[in-house]
């Protein structure tokens, strides 16, 4: 699946991999996330962070008619305010996907996978 | 008044002269907001986590430093707002950690708390973004060690403290390349800079000035000067028209000749005006006053000596613009407009014309000065409208305008003129009774119909399209692209105009003169023009521009 954008020229296809992948990166920019999480912690192994370039499985970009959606798992810092972070993340990857790659996306769902508590 | 020990008791007031002070500076923290979302909430995010931070510190009703600094942390926590909200929550958490124990702290405490609270807010971010609030809470915090060792007076100790923070901040642009783009501070670190010069301030009594601006003493003290002046005269009351400054340095031979006596001297000049200001020591006087004739102060100064550093200021002309001024503010505070229309020039002609064009704020810039982000914004702000338009008139203000737009509170649309000819053209295709996407449509198709050539000068050699251009040799640029060069502007006016006037096609030039140029050349010009193209209408107008001695507008 991917999405298209048609100009005069002609058309310009992004695959998924791509938006997840930008989608990916704007989020771990914000604050108080620490790591993107697998959305399938069973299969791909429970404690296991994404790197940059895995950042697909942690987001999962869904495309209804002409709607865009994404799905976000995230694993946040222990001691922040968790909403407020997944708020921070919602509005930094609608922004930085808008910027980039000039696409208005419907709804960015954030899903917390994890809480990561560091030694104090 | 020394300060050992801080108690909980001090350390509650520190912290709500803080979120007091970043409240009442959250707007500006607001337009500094480019950074991550340029949405311009930081400041509003801040002053809400703090607010809430603050609440809960003034529930408490012990004098136990820990406690106090536990119950921000708690605050911060639930009523963190935004990005930023959320790192200040993370770094007073890490403060309170450390001194959690704590009844009373010593600035050592103090300074491993500021360490504290940086560990924490690093630790709770996979990727730290230097050049923000991060940056400024972990220089103010490294600061804070050395300090710590030399001083055990806190307010020495704080003072350190901001001064490290507030120069952390002035290097934020150069460790986040959007924020030097705009041009601005970083905005989440700007709110930590304020709500430590809120400790400050607690700490030493002082009341603080609602906006933290940099202005050196002299500046206050004139300004304030002239403030008494503005609101309480009128032009034609003005007495003594001129603002004199000057000082005299003594010379031996004069003094030999005329013995210097302050007080005769106070005498003399009370006489020829008023405001008068003397002081002198061995080697100098230094004179303030206002004279109807500048000249007499200072010829009764130069008896006993020479004079330096002279200042002489119109005070009618300035009263006047600064009333002029406060007038042209006064429909801000009516209704908003239905459209307004923000345009940027470069000149005072040029700023004339489209304010008869029907632009509402004219701003200053082009091609060597861009406007900011920031600007811009305010600029759209004055225009106190419903609907604004931003025509840029330069393709590298463009981008800043859109910024500007998406951060607005009013609908705003940027039509993306690229010189001052398009604007212009642009303007005239504006209809104040049709919508704001007609408007849009319609100025855009009217930009791109007319031609704009501009004639400037090289400031190097080079080599460019086929073309040999010498350095300080004239340039003529047809939309864009450089098309002809000669050692004289005239000439080169003439072969540009050759160029991309179709006689069959075009119907008007429109002539923008710069600021260097001669009458003599426009009047050749214009004779030129008439005999080579009898059809064409030419209109010739002083432009002010600096930087192109001709700007053609040819539709």
């Amino acid at each position: 699946m991917s999405v298209d954008l048609n100009n005069k020229y002609g058309h310009i296809t992004i695959s998924n991999e791509v938006i997840s992948t930008i989608a990916g990166g704007a989020a771990v920019e914000c604050y108080g996330i620490v790591g993107m999480a697998s959305k399938n912690q069973i299969r791909d192994g429970l404690s296991e962070m994404l790197r940059k370039e895995n950042f697909s499985k942690g987001v999962v970009v869904r495309q209804d008619e002409d709607r865009l959606h994404i799905d976000m798992y995230i694993i946040v810092s222990y001691g922040t305010k968790i909403s407020e972070v997944a708020h921070n993340v919602q509005s930094q990857v609608k922004y930085t996907l808008n910027k980039t790659i000039g696409l208005s996306i419907d709804s960015v769902n954030i899903f917390i996978q994890g809480v990561r508590v560091t030694s104090e | 008044m020394t300060l050992q020990k801080l108690d909980g008791k001090t350390l509650a007031e520190m912290i709500l002269q803080g979120a007091h002070h970043l409240k009442q500076n959250s707007q500006m923290i607001d337009a500094l907001n480019v950074f991550p979302v340029p949405d311009g909430d930081t400041g509003t995010n801040m002053n809400l986590s703090m607010t809430s931070g603050a609440e809960e510190v003034r529930m408490v009703d012990q004098n136990h430093a820990g406690i106090v600094s536990k119950s921000l942390s708690k605050g911060l926590l639930m009523g963190a707002r935004g990005n930023s909200g959320v790192i200040l929550s993370q770094i007073f958490r890490g403060f309170s950690k450390v001194v959690e124990e704590k009844e009373t702290l010593t600035t050592k405490d103090f300074s491993d708390a500021l360490q504290g609270g940086v560990t924490t807010a690093y630790k709770a971010v996979m990727k730290p973004v230097e050049g923000t609030i991060l940056t400024v809470a972990k220089d103010a915090a490294e600061a804070s060690v050395d300090l710590a060792e030399q001083e055990s007076d806190f307010i020495p100790f704080v003072e350190g403290v901001v001064a490290a923070a507030k120069e952390s901040l002035k290097r934020t642009p150069d460790l986040l390349p959007v924020l030097k783009e705009v041009g601005v501070v970083d905005s989440g670190g700007q709110g930590l800079v304020t709500i430590y010069e809120g400790f400050l301030a607690n700490l030493k009594g002082e009341e603080l000035p609602d906006i933290d601006d940099t202005v050196s003493m002299d500046d206050m003290v004139s300004a304030e000067h002239h403030k008494l002046a503005q609101d309480f005269m009128n032009t034609e009351d003005i007495e003594f028209g001129y603002c004199t400054e000057f000082m005299v340095k003594f010379e031996e031979d004069k003094l030999a000749e005329t013995p210097y006596d302050e007080d005769e001297f106070r005498n003399q000049l009370s006489e020829i005006g008023d405001s008068l200001l003397v002081v002198s020591d061995e080697d100098l006087i230094k004179v303030h006053v206002h004279a109807e004739y500048p000249g007499e102060a200072m010829t009764l100064g130069q008896k006993y000596g020479s004079l330096i550093n002279m200042k002489i200021e119109n005070m009618r002309e300035q009263h006047t613009s600064i009333v002029g001024k406060k007038k042209k503010d006064k429909p801000k505070s009516n209704q908003k407009a239905e459209y307004g229309i923000v345009t940027v020039s470069m000149g005072e002609g040029i700023k004339k014309l489209f304010e008869s064009l029907g632009a509402t704020v004219v701003i200053q810039g082009g091609q060597t000065m861009n406007p900011s982000t920031q600007d811009l914004s305010e600029a759209i702000k004055e225009a106190h409208a419903k609907r604004v338009l931003v025509l840029p008139n330069n393709k590298n203000i463009v981008m800043a305008a859109e910024q500007a737009a998406e951060i607005a509170e009013d609908e705003v649309v940027v039509i993306p003129t690229k010189t001052i000819p398009q604007g212009m053209s642009a303007l005239l295709g504006f209809n104040p009774e049709a919508d704001l996407m007609t408007n849009k449509d319609e100025m855009i198709s009217l930009m791109s119909v007319v031609k704009t050539g501009q004639i400037t000068y090289a400031v190097r050699d080079t080599q460019i399209d086929g073309l040999n251009i010498e350095k300080d040799h004239f340039m003529g640029i047809a939309d864009g692209k450089i098309s002809s060069t000669d050692q004289n502007a005239l000439t080169t006016a003439k072969t540009l105009l050759k160029q991309m006037i179709d006689e069959n096609e075009d119907e008007i030039l429109t002539i923008l003169t710069g600021e260097d140029v001669e009458d003599e050349d426009v009047t050749e010009l214009e004779e030129y023009l008439e005999e080579t193209y009898e059809d064409l209408e030419v209109e010739i107008h002083v432009g002010g521009q600096p930087i192109y001695s001709y700007i053609f507008s040819i539709e």
